[in-house]
């Protein structure tokens, strides 16, 4: 019996190999500020991937899209009756994910006789000045992280920084515009899309490799074939908080018009 | 787990309780207390959609509690409701609205329909019949809203029980609006044209010529007062969501269309 820890520590270990794997295949999300708010991106095939979750704050999840709408709705729960019971100014991401969310997907992931949740969650949260604008990422073990400016989630926590690390490139991303900040989003996107595709065909031929490819970041020509192979047959999904909205929710899904303007490139070669 | 995106529902179990049920006791002591309550409130198709106007009075038997405050409230981007009664459970009615009208669409991923609106206001007040009934909780709202099914703005009123009906051309409700419904009746049969061909400035003026016309003859309805730069709250309805008239436009069609003539 005194066996059990070193097998429980084991079985974390393996839960962590197997929920990796999970993610691979998933497409990252990408947040970031801008001049009129905060813009979230994602590519998906059919099932939303981005979503509203209270009046100033935006959610986008990779992972299993059942353990996905049961977190969601946990934090719709969650704000709606604090926003109710207090005030809409004290629903807040930061004490949603601290109090609410990770404490319970930790539990999940360490209780090794149940199923984990397989998520990896962003929330973006519109400040009501742009410097407050704040962005949180929880991973499937229930560690978060907090951000300005911009945020990520991808299957790595190395590709997420490869991600973020485009972004960051450009500091004037905080004053551009919604097609400015769109197209970076875009690029950072593919940039951790095409990250995942090296590092899941690194695993599969590890054994003839002994080390790592030296990724280097792909170039613009490469960016664009990946996204026009990717959006062959999926989808740029796109929502905003936005800052000067009337009213108090400030979420707007783009609707799929919108998105073409935003993209007049990748528009066209849909229809080709 | 909320298949059903019900907020109401929500609230329930976690505890909440939205209407005390009144005790035979708690009632009898109530004829003497003074319960803060207003008001005149009334909304009207014009042209582009519907006006929702409410005055600012709040009173307690004979006092003025209050002359700002606000009975036109924004639930959602394209329904208000006007309030009448008894303004704490308004207020309150209101709020669950809101969240409940919020929690729908970002649960259930589309926006609650009209007539689930309607329903959802029934709803509540059905609630609070016991509290209407003691005297403690009386609201007699009116709700507009834009619905997208039909493609049109609608009026609706309720009374104390929650039983629902639909105001064809114009709605009015609390202590000042038996003197504004005759005139309204008039003013749709016989004038050159009827409400809904209005134009939205002329049914602004119209509107607040008759909350005028309500506080000439209701004491528990609050006038323009123009020193104090105090104006009806009045908000229109149209396909594109609602619009708060500015005091800057109250105040000057005032000064043209309303105070000369008074």
């Amino acid at each position: 019996m005194f066996e059990e820890p070193y097998r429980w520590v084991e079985a974390v270990g393996n839960r962590r190999q197997y929920l990796d794997e999970q993610f691979q295949q998933g497409s990252p999300v990408v947040a970031l500020s801008y001049a009129d708010g905060i813009l979230l991106l994602t590519v998906s095939r059919g099932t939303p991937k981005l979503y509203e979750i209270y009046d100033r704050i935006a959610l986008g999840g990779m992972g299993h899209p059942a353990d996905l709408e049961k977190l969601r709705f946990n934090l719709l729960e969650m704000a709606h009756v604090e926003g109710f019971n207090r005030s809409p100014s004290d629903v807040t991401g930061s004490r949603m994910v601290k109090y609410g969310l990770a404490p319970v997907i930790k539990q999940a992931f360490e209780e090794v006789y149940k199923a984990p949740f397989i998520v990896k969650i962003l929330l973006a949260e519109l400040g009501t000045k742009p410097e407050r604008d704040a962005f949180l990422t929880i991973n499937y073990d229930g560690t978060f992280e907090e951000s300005k400016g911009c945020a990520a989630i991808a299957s790595t926590p190395m590709i997420q920084t490869e991600v973020i690390g485009s972004l960051r490139k450009d500091p004037g991303l905080a004053a551009a515009s919604l097609g400015q900040a769109a197209e970076a989003a875009l690029q950072a996107w593919a940039i951790g899309a095409l990250a995942q595709r090296a590092e899941k065909e690194d695993t599969e031929d590890r054994k003839e490799r002994s080390s790592p490819s030296s990724a280097s970041s792909p170039d613009a020509m490469v960016i664009e074939r990946h996204l026009r192979e990717t959006l062959a047959d999926k989808t740029i999904e796109c929502a905003v908080l936005e800052r000067s909205a009337p009213g108090s929710s400030k979420y707007r899904a783009l609707k799929l018009q919108e998105i073409n303007q935003l993209f007049p490139k990748q528009s066209l070669t849909r229809l080709s | 787990m909320g298949m059903e995106g019900d907020f109401f529902q929500l609230l329930k179990e976690r505890g909440y309780q939205f209407s005390a049920p009144a005790s035979a006791s708690e009632a009898q002591g109530v004829g003497t207390a003074e319960i803060t309550k207003g008001t005149t409130i009334l909304a009207m198709k014009y042209r582009d959609g519907v006006l929702v106007a409410g005055d600012r009075r709040a009173t307690a038997g004979n006092m003025v509690m209050y002359d700002r405050t606000d009975k036109v409230l924004e639930i959602d981007r394209h329904s208000v409701m006007a309030i009448a009664g008894v303004p704490a459970t308004a207020y309150e009615m209101v709020r669950i609205l809101e969240h409940s009208f919020k929690y729908y669409r970002r649960t259930q991923l589309q926006e609650l329909s009209f007539e689930g609106k309607l329903r959802a206001v029934a709803k509540l007040l059905k609630d609070n019949v016991a509290a209407a009934l003691a005297g403690t909780g009386a609201v007699v709202p009116v709700f507009a809203g834009y619905d997208f099914e039909q493609g049109a703005a609608k009026i609706y009123f309720y009374d104390i029980l929650g039983a629902e009906f639909e105001g064809v051309e114009y709605a009015v409700s609390g202590s000042g609006s038996p003197t504004i419904r005759g005139i309204l009746h008039y003013l749709n049969t016989w004038s050159d044209r009827p409400l809904s061909a209005l134009p939205e400035e002329d049914a602004i003026i119209q509107a607040l010529r008759l909350l005028t016309s309500a506080a000439e003859f209701d004491s528990a309805t609050g006038g323009v007062n123009r020193d104090s730069n105090l104006y009806p709250v009045i908000k229109l309805i149209t396909q594109d969501g609602i619009q708060t008239t500015p005091v800057q436009q109250l105040q000057s069609l005032f000064e043209a269309k309303v105070a000369r003539h008074v």
